[in-house]
């Protein structure tokens, strides 16, 4: 289990680095943290020509708030984000999310562009990404584009990238002070990728909800949002009986696959346990925080 | 002979090999870097089952920094191939060539090998041998391997039951017709691996101008390796070396012979060059020997009274492709019916078995060899019998244990136990666990509607097996002696060679105990030498719960050897009977009267010092070796008590308490015993809850990586409570019971029937591990399409 | 084949040089090339934790990073925790407590305990277990190590360091 040989580059600079992407047209993999890619080298199911490692150019990492939102650069760790004040304060679902990704030791190279980037339905910054409807500002030789995580995110392992582009920051609108917020997940042991896992952002007022998020991890080749589900709260409130409901909705909404871990029926049963238990602990928070 | 009077055994010594293993000054094989080192990588198929049709390594060979690369046809000129031949009956012996000749029968089987400059251009080197196989038909499930029609791994023995054994006693059939309660059940116990934290490896050289070889290798069993490893490469004995120095994790995976060994020493003969190869993680669960798999079906019958009056079981075993070198394929098959009717008088007992070859990774010995299943399976019957007699769990385990009075009692198979204590094993469990109290708590729980349940396992287990029984059934070499060598050096110091080789079980620590003991010196006089081959007297190695009895014993032999010519030597040069003579911390003095005597390293020195310090026509030197045979072996025993909860909605099964109570006779140190226990634990739940091999219908392993194949994290155990019975073995030397594996043997067993014990208001009765959430899902749907 | 690249890094506060190919894995740099082989190769997918380093004071798999990676980093491995022959807390702690049998896996518990500690001093014992749970033990059944970083955490808020 050792790479295939590959050449190796590691710019300083946004624009070197994509110059080389230009340059080897394709055959070029981006090398952020390196916790997915590394052991995808070291199987070799992974052979590119080359690397392009960004782990050097600082200005790919930073945590700035600006205009209601926190921009944060691509390759900010995600121990980074984990230890953040201002993620802590304002982003409590990324942050609740962020201690779910692997362990400690991982999060301390993976970073926050690269596991969007990588995409994997089953990780946990999709999920968030897609509830806090972050903007992925992606880069590439010409032009900045601005993408949703609709947009971004195509399929299994896939996204809206094109080979000589690069995500470069994400932007999360600060969610208002009284909302209310989870990430539950199941997975066979701490750690792991989720069998399921479903994040919840909600604007609530007493049990009147304005706005309900809800997406998941795992149930599918790309986070889901449940809008049908959100919809069941944003007219009929936080009750018990329309928590139940959209829990119920949310179970119907998704197509997750079978595998090793879980069958098809199983994920969808527990797809509507973990809406449940969400949705549950985020209202118990915004009424914490109204007080 | 003076009586065995323990001081430091008994003691929680702290380990010596700490030291060294907490400060990254370990020796395991891959720290090892000669000059001139190569690295090998194996090509292995991604067929289960196929013809070899064309294999072409000019490519490969024609890369920079590639030394040789070698096909399965080639090196078959340079070695024998593994037979692992045993005298049972009806058991079929079958070839193992270390590379693939003509056809490949499982997946990862190696077909040829490089040897390059680095492991990186090895690897490179792999992906330039060109093969082309012709697929077979996969047999991948042992019923369907069975049948007549099925393809054949083995072609030169017609069949793929390779081999069918039967055990009874009394007119089973009979008595179990005529009970008055029968309880019958199908178990599937699934295929599970060992994962050492540490991978295989070995690294061979040869030495041109001496003949010598020598293999460091990731083993418990060096002197094994020695003595097959000259038969099969046709090389003197007393030219070949193994050396296993630290070796991360073992639990039976690393005591068999495997192809890379053989493959590399053929190689480093002909290169002349040292050459090594370390499995990774792929590699491992490819290819190291897995464990279990098995269909048991059984039935056990009962008086109204709760007495067992009889029990039959049809055993079927995976054994994978082939058969290991030297427990071959009956190890686990075999000793299932063998030990099934655990820790019960059982008057009527049939138990039929066979082993059918498959397309998966060789099944080997792992921890616990056949008793985790037949536990899972016996405990599980008890408490479904304890369910339809409506008796309580304990009370119907306590009517039915082998009493005090009946030991030694010789089993429907064969065995002696010599002595256990089952039911003060099970009164202690219940006291520690506080059982009225639990039930209570759990019947509180069960109104709230929570699903919560108790599970008791208790097993006796045969160790420190001595020649009279084969560690595995047939097997043609005998595992039932181990030796000690004891030198007293010059200046006092000690120095202990065993053939035992540990892989964590602390050897170094423990053994020094006993020597020290034995021989009246202190600890930090005594230094411990296992696994080289080179230093050790003749022997096997560390497996099947031997080393504490076996090295032990044969410790003891020999420290009381030496203790008796120290006291000679002392009572010349005191002028004194030696009989009058005691010793102590490193000092002989004259009993009662302290202050007349004279230091340890005195008498080593007169030892070796000759004029006139020795009595006369003694031989001069203090060294000795003596082998120890325990002849039938002894039993261990033990009761593990597990509490669980099930979650109502994801059905993860969370455990609450683990309660063990184990007799493992005298113990050597109660920290290593413990650490054993706790370990041992940890893999039954693992094997409980979480760790399955999966390989799909065309054979291919779907469980390949570490994020798949689950081993339990800190996050998934719980401190687990352990309290110890210490009643000397009646057989063995010193009162020693082996116990290494058993915290493997009870845990399945307890933790199934704490959940189906959780799940009894429902009628949901686990018959299948590991107990996962989604096979919980399927049983409360009851069903077992899976979408 | 691909360049060699030179790179200076510090180990256990020593000054290191070498000349790597780019695809080289750090944890093969460290055993191969600068002969600490304390630090263990055990999954080079990053579950098991055996090879886990502190890179410039944060744990990190040495197997899911290059060693032109670290050029220019501060690292620290099992052998640069004890210091002038004196034991860290920790490894005194796992020594006590029993927290290693085979030694394997042993570095990368130490280390990764090493960072749980530093990141939250006072843990809990769920705290310990979900942090431990970065490395894989197949010995002990994690009762001593748990123990051990109990113990350890105890004497390093005594500024027993």
């Amino acid at each position: 289990m050792k790479p295939s040989p590959f050449i190796y580059h590691d710019p300083t600079s946004i624009e070197e680095a994509l110059a080389l992407l230009q340059h080897y047209s394709g055959d070029a993999k981006v090398l952020a943290g390196g916790q997915s890619l590394m052991p995808l080298l070291n199987f070799r199911l992974s052979a590119p020509t080359a690397l392009v490692d960004i782990n050097r150019i600082a200005a790919l990492s930073y945590i700035q708030q600006e205009a209601g939102q926190l921009r944060i650069g691509a390759l900010t760790r995600q121990r980074t984000l984990e230890f953040s004040a201002l993620v802590r304060e304002h982003l409590p679902l990324l942050y609740e999310a962020t201690t779910l990704v692997g362990h400690l030791p991982i999060r301390t190279r993976g970073t926050i562009g690269g596991s969007l980037a990588h995409a994997d339905p089953a990780a946990e910054y999709p999920a968030v990404a897609t509830v806090m409807e972050a903007e992925l500002v992606v880069q590439g030789p010409k032009s900045q584009r601005i993408l949703r995580p609709e947009e971004f995110f195509l399929g299994y392992l896939t996204t809206a990238l094109a080979s000589d582009e690069v995500l470069v920051e994400v932007r999360f609108p600060i969610p208002p002070p009284t909302s209310g917020w989870a990430f539950v997940e199941f997975a066979r042991r701490h750690g792991d990728f989720a069998l399921v896992g479903i994040a919840a952002l909600l604007d609530a007022e007493g049990e009147q909800c304005r706005r309900a998020r809800l997406a998941t991890a795992g149930v599918g080749p790309t986070p889901v949002r449940l809008r049908a589900a959100e919809q069941i709260l944003e007219h009929e409130g936080l009750t018990e009986q329309s928590i139940e409901a959209a829990a119920v909705r949310a179970a119907e909404l998704v197509e997750p696959q079978s595998d090793l871990h879980a069958s098809t029926d199983f994920r969808r049963h527990l797809t509507q346990v973990l809406t449940r238990r969400a949705l549950r602990q985020a209202k118990a928070r915004s009424q914490e925080r109204q007080g | 002979m003076e009586q065995f009077t323990p001081k430091l055994v008994g003691a929680r010594v702290k380990r010596r090999e700490d030291r060294r293993l907490l400060t990254g000054q370990g020796a395991y094989t891959d720290d090892h870097r000669p000059s001139g080192l190569l690295y090998a990588a194996f090509l292995r198929s991604p067929y289960a089952h196929a013809r070899i049709v064309r294999l072409d390594p000019a490519a490969a060979r024609s890369l920079a920094g590639v030394a040789t690369v070698m096909t399965g046809e080639e090196l078959a000129r340079l070695v024998k191939p593994v037979r692992a031949g045993s005298n049972m009956r009806d058991y079929k012996t079958t070839s193992w060539p270390p590379l693939a000749v003509g056809k490949v029968r499982h997946v990862g089987e190696a077909v040829a090998v490089v040897v390059a400059e680095s492991r990186y251009l090895a690897e490179d080197a792999l992906e330039q041998i060109d093969v082309d196989y012709e697929p077979l038909p996969t047999v991948a499930d042992a019923q369907a391997a069975s049948e007549p029609q099925a393809a054949l791994l083995h072609e030169e023995v017609g069949t793929n039951v390779l081999l069918t054994r039967q055990f009874a006693q009394g007119e089973v059939d009979a008595a179990i017709a005529g009970a008055e309660v029968r309880v019958r059940e199908r178990f599937r116990f699934h295929r599970h691996a060992a994962i050492c934290m540490e991978n295989r490896g070995c690294l061979a050289e040869y030495h041109a101008g001496t003949g010598a070889l020598t293999l460091r290798s990731a083993t418990q069993c060096p002197g094994l390796l020695r003595d097959v490893l000259a038969d099969l490469l046709d090389l003197p004995e007393h030219c070949v070396r193994v050396v296993a120095a630290d070796v991360g994790g073992g639990f039976g995976a690393k005591s068999s012979l495997y192809p890379e060994e053989l493959t590399l020493c053929a190689i480093t003969r002909l290169l002349a060059r040292p050459v090594k190869w370390i499995s990774d993680r792929r590699e491992d669960l490819l290819t190291s020997t897995q464990a279990w798999d098995e269909v048991v079906e059984a039935e056990l019958a009962l008086r109204a009274d709760g007495t067992i009056v009889g029990l039959r079981a049809e055993v079927t075993t995976d054994i994978g492709a082939y058969s290991i070198y030297p427990w071959t394929a009956t190890v686990e098959p075999v000793q299932t019916i063998s030990f099934l009717p655990g820790p019960y008088r059982v008057p009527h007992y049939r138990g039929r078995t066979r082993g059918v070859a498959t397309c998966k990774a060789p099944l080997g010995p792992y921890r616990g060899v056949g008793r985790p299943i037949t536990t899972f399976v016996m405990e599980g019957l008890m408490d479904r019998a304890a369910r339809r007699l409506g008796m309580d769990p304990v009370e119907l385990r306590l009517r039915n244990y082998i009493r005090e009075e009946e030991f030694p009692y010789k089993t429907p198979s064969g065995i002696v136990w010599d002595q256990a204590s089952l039911t003060a094993c099970m009164h202690k469990a219940r006291e520690a666990l506080d059982y009225e109290a639990t039930r209570q708590w759990q019947r509180q729980a069960r109104e709230e509607g929570r699903w919560v349940g108790i599970g008791f396992a208790t097993y006796i287990e045969l160790t420190g097996v001595g020649s009279a029984i084969p560690v595995s059934p047939g097997m043609p070499i005998s595992t039932g002696t181990e030796a000690a060598f004891i030198r007293v050096d010059p200046s006092g110091t000690v120095t202990a060679a065993f053939s035992v080789a540990p892989q964590g079980q602390g050897h170094e620590t423990a053994l020094a105990q006993v020597v020290a003991d034995a021989l009246g010196v202190s600890f930090q006089d005594v230094r411990v030498i296992c696994g080289d081959t080179a230093v050790a007297p003749h022997g096997t190695g560390t497996y099947a719960s031997r080393s504490a009895v076996l090295a032990g014993g044969a410790a003891i032999l020999a420290g009381r050897a030496l203790r008796e010519k120290t006291l000679q030597i002392a009572g010349h040069l005191l002028e004194t009977n030696p009989a009058d003579l005691d010793i102590q911390d490193g000092r002989i003095f004259v009993r009662g009267k302290l202050e007349r005597g004279i230091p340890f390293r005195e008498i080593a020195r007169a030892a070796y010092g000759g004029l006139r310090r020795l009595p006369k026509d003694m031989e001069p030197g203090l060294e000795v070796t003596r082998f120890y045979d325990p002849y039938y072996g002894t039993a261990s025993s033990a009761t593990h008590v597990a509490v669980v909860e099930v979650d109502r909605e994801t059905y993860e099964v969370k455990i609450h308490r683990y309660v063990v109570v184990e007799d493992c006779g005298r113990i050597i140190n109660p920290l290593i015993v413990e650490g054993q226990v706790r370990g041992g634990v940890a893999q039954g739940i693992g094997a409980a809850l979480y760790e399955e091999v999966v390989y799909d219908e065309e054979g291919q392993l779907l469980t390949g990586t570490l994020m798949d194949y689950l081993v339990p994290t800190a996050a998934e155990l719980i401190p687990i409570e352990v309290h110890h019975l210490e009643t000397p073995s009646p057989t063995t030397l010193g009162g020693f019971r082996g116990m290494g594996e058993g915290g493997t043997i009870g845990a399945p067993a307890a933790i199934a029937n704490a959940v189906s014990d959780a799940l009894s208001p429902l009628g949901i009765e686990i018959t299948e591990l590991p107990i996962t959430p989604e096979r919980l899902f399927r049983l409360m749907r009851g069903t077992n399409e899976l979408s | 084949m691909s360049e060699q690249r030179q790179l200076r890094l510090v180990v256990n506060g020593e000054v290191r040089t070498g000349q790597v190919e780019p695809r080289k894995l750090l944890v093969d740099f460290l055993r191969e090339d600068l002969g600490l082989t304390g630090t263990h190769v055990g999954c080079e997918h990053g579950i098991c934790g055996a090879c886990t380093i502190l890179v410039n004071g944060e744990a990190a798999r040495s197997c899911l990073m290059l060693a032109v990676q670290a050029d220019g980093a501060e690292l620290l491995t099992v052998e640069g925790l004890a210091r002038e022959g004196r034991l860290h807390p920790l490894q005194d702690a796992f020594w006590e407590h029993h927290g290693l049998q085979c030694g394997f896996c042993t570095p990368g518990m130490l280390i990764a305990a090493y960072d749980l500690l530093q990141t939250n001093p006072t843990p809990t014992e769920e705290e310990i277990r979900a942090g431990l749970s970065a490395v894989l033990c197949r010995c002990t059944g994690y009762h001593g190590i748990v123990r051990a970083v109990q113990a350890a955490a105890e004497c390093l808020r005594g500024g027993e360091e």
